[in-house]
């Protein structure tokens, strides 16, 4: 579930720019905090430092050794210990303070209260030694100041994150949010246009001409564009497929009405019959190039029913058994797992999707070969498989088959328009289901893989 | 029959009516669809033969409104378009059948005399006869001049269709439809093999040949 939300996160734009924000905005705060620590904690060692310095300067101003010692004796006795240490380290042994003797600091140092051997220490001090008289006087000035900024600037260091953060943050959501919430407008929109629906638009928010909105109806003019050139798509191919029809048509009327004239040679009789089966060829080459044309254009999807597979699959190789015994292949249909192999999509086409594909196989392999019709599922998908154990197709021209009469060398002979496998890749395209040419060694294995949901 | 032609291409017109003529039917021939819808309301017509693509009012309105109109004279829809959204459509605008263009006037004439004779198919008797061959619908029992002739499922279907429509011909694209349920073009010749199997069982072993190829449109069983 974390990892969900990590991944949710990191996918929307505007909650990952929130999160820098924030974070940048934390650091930011940390900074100039740390900053602003430091600086006041050297101003306050600076002012302890000078009255340290007025302190040595008050002893050394009394001459007398005795004055001196009875001096610091007096200050030592009044002062407590945790706001100054005084020990005066005579040359002739003695020692007189309020802690006891310490080591000499020559130079200014911090020295951490726990050094100091009395009960009542401060957390730290800042101590110098300096000769006076005949001995060496050690004072140190308690840096509690410091200490308690020390711990405000802890404090607020600690809380003053945490209010940005939940400032920054609660804001940074709201406005990502409603950001994600237009942004996944966009998005399903683009899906939906993708997957056909052309009429599919994303809703405009009264945000002003704000960058999203710019996109949302630059989206909105690119589906007003796409759909328009669908619509015109659709009347040109019917404008072409009227004007063009009608004179193919009436060729065809004219040789049949020449064929039924009688009086005609044999000669002539048979080359009426062939101008025939090639006007045939001619309105099913072009009937294809439409479908295909129709199919790639994005077809809607309302003819779409759910079906099982196996059914189809049973149903189309029937028609094909007397075909495939006749011309001697061996064409059965295999059922692999139980069904049922529920998948969606339009009976008619996906029937000629398998039918192109045993015709396919029927034509180019020898007399023998053997033909599987597999249905199975893959995972949760169901796959239909045509399997042949003819010649194949090189793996360099399995590409190319898809393309719309294209023809391999060795078929180029054979009966057939080119149009059977582009037919089929367009069929696959509009159901969501994956085609796949492999080697079968030897042979070719057409698998189509269906998703078992309806093409969103 | 009495058929009314509503088609603009003149030349597609005159073959129609000429063929539809010469095996004794009544044609009248319109070649825009207003023109078309009024003719078709008025005159008690069989059949009405229709392009898809008409000036005036295109053959899908022209369906729907007849339609509409509570007017069900058998409709077929000729066009230039064979997609399955456009079968579809043609279809669901009110038309009993569709034919794509170029076609042959074989299969023309035979989906016409499929659509007029509509309510005259042999539906309710329990046995189908055509000359000493006899099918008993109910124990799916085929017999020829005694002789008991196993059929498989999809032969039996195939002889039950031509038998119900006993002197009609039934063209390949009428027979996938019917007894297969295809509606695309297959390229090989699915039809002719499963009838040469059927025939091999009907009528080879038997003196005279009940399934009739009729040139250039289909298959027949004759009336006798």
């Amino acid at each position: 579930m974390i990892a969900r939300f990590q991944a949710t996160v990191m996918r929307s734009t505007p909650l990952r720019l929130t999160g820098l924000l924030v974070i940048l905005f934390v650091a930011s705060i940390l900074i100039s905090l740390g900053i602003a620590y430091l600086l006041l904690k050297s101003s306050i060692d600076e002012d302890i430092q000078s009255q340290m310095v007025e302190e040595f300067a008050s002893f050394r101003l009394i001459a007398d050794q005795n004055d001196l010692e009875e001096r610091i004796a007096q200050e030592a006795a009044a002062a407590a210990p945790q706001t100054m240490i005084i020990t005066y380290q005579a040359d002739g042994g003695q020692s007189i303070g309020n802690v006891a003797p310490m080591v000499v600091f020559p130079v200014t140092s911090i020295v951490k209260g726990a050094l100091v051997q009395t009960p009542q220490a401060a957390a730290s001090y800042l101590v110098q030694s300096s000769r006076i008289g005949q001995g060496t006087l050690t004072l140190g000035f308690s840096r509690q100041q410091v200490t308690e900024l020390g711990e405000v600037f802890w404090l607020v260091f600690l809380i003053s994150p945490l209010v940005t953060l939940g400032f920054a943050g609660a804001i940074g959501l709201w406005v990502a949010r409603a950001a994600r919430n237009r942004v996944e407008a966009i998005r399903s929109t683009l899906a939906d246009l993708t997957a056909g629906h052309l009429e599919a638009r994303v809703p405009i928010s009264n945000n002003g001409p704000d960058d999203l909105n710019q996109i949302s109806q630059s989206v909105n003019r690119m589906a007003a564009a796409q759909a328009a050139a669908v619509a015109s798509l659709r009347q040109i191919s019917s404008d072409i497929a009227h004007d063009l029809k009608t004179p193919i048509q009436r060729v065809a009327v004219l040789l049949e009405r020449l064929e039924n004239s009688g009086g005609l040679s044999d000669l002539h009789q048979d080359l009426v019959s062939a101008a025939r089966r090639q006007t045939d060829q001619i309105s099913r080459i072009f009937q294809s190039l439409l479908q295909i044309a129709q199919l790639e254009g994005g077809s809607n999807h309302d003819h779409f029913t759910q079906l099982d597979l196996h059914r189809l699959a049973a149903s189309i190789v029937e028609v094909y058994e007397t075909t495939a015994e006749d011309s001697g292949h061996d064409l059965r249909l295999i059922c692999e797992g139980t069904g049922p192999f529920t998948i969606f999509g339009e009976p008619n086409l996906l029937g000629q999707v398998l039918a192109n594909l045993i015709e396919n196989a029927l034509r180019h392999t020898q007399t023998g070969s053997r033909i599987e019709v597999v249905v199975k599922h893959v995972g949760p998908q169901s796959a239909l498989i045509v399997h042949d154990n003819g010649p194949g197709i090189p793996a360099w021209e399995r590409q190319n088959v898809l393309r719309r009469l294209y023809r391999l060398e060795r078929s180029r002979t054979s009966e057939g328009s080119g149009l059977g496998l582009s037919m089929v890749a367009a069929i696959c395209d509009l159901h969501g289901a994956k085609l796949l040419f492999d080697d079968a060694g030897p042979g070719l294995v057409v698998t189509v893989t269906f998703s078992n949901s309806l093409p969103s | 029959m009495k058929i009314l032609v509503i088609e603009d291409d003149t030349v597609t017109a005159a073959y129609i009516a000429d063929g539809l003529r010469q095996e004794g039917h009544s044609v009248d021939v319109v070649e825009n669809g207003l023109d078309g819808l009024m003719q078709a309301s008025h005159s008690g017509y069989d059949v009405l033969v229709i392009d898809r693509m008409l000036p005036g009012l295109d053959g899908l309105s022209l369906a729907k409104t007849l339609r509409g109109a509570k007017n069900r004279t058998p409709l077929l829809l000729l066009t230039a378009l064979g997609g399955v959204d456009d079968r579809i459509e043609g279809l669901n605008s009110g038309a009993d059948d569709y034919l794509v263009k170029p076609f042959a006037f074989g299969e023309l004439s035979a989906r016409i005399n499929a659509l007029g004779r509509r309510p005259q198919l042999a539906d309710q008797d329990q046995s189908l006869r055509a000359g000493d061959l006899e099918m008993d619908r109910l124990t799916r029992k085929v017999t020829r001049a005694g002789e008991v002739i196993d059929l498989l499922p999809r032969e039996y279907a195939l002889l039950e269709h031509l038998l119900r429509r006993r002197g009609r011909v039934q063209t390949r694209t009428m027979l996938l439809e019917a007894v297969w349920d295809i509606h695309f073009d297959p390229q090989t010749n699915v039809v002719e093999s499963h009838i040469s199997r059927l025939r091999a069982k009907v009528d080879k072993p038997f003196a005279s040949e009940l399934i009739v190829t009729v040139r250039g449109a289909g298959y027949r069983i004759d009336a006798t």
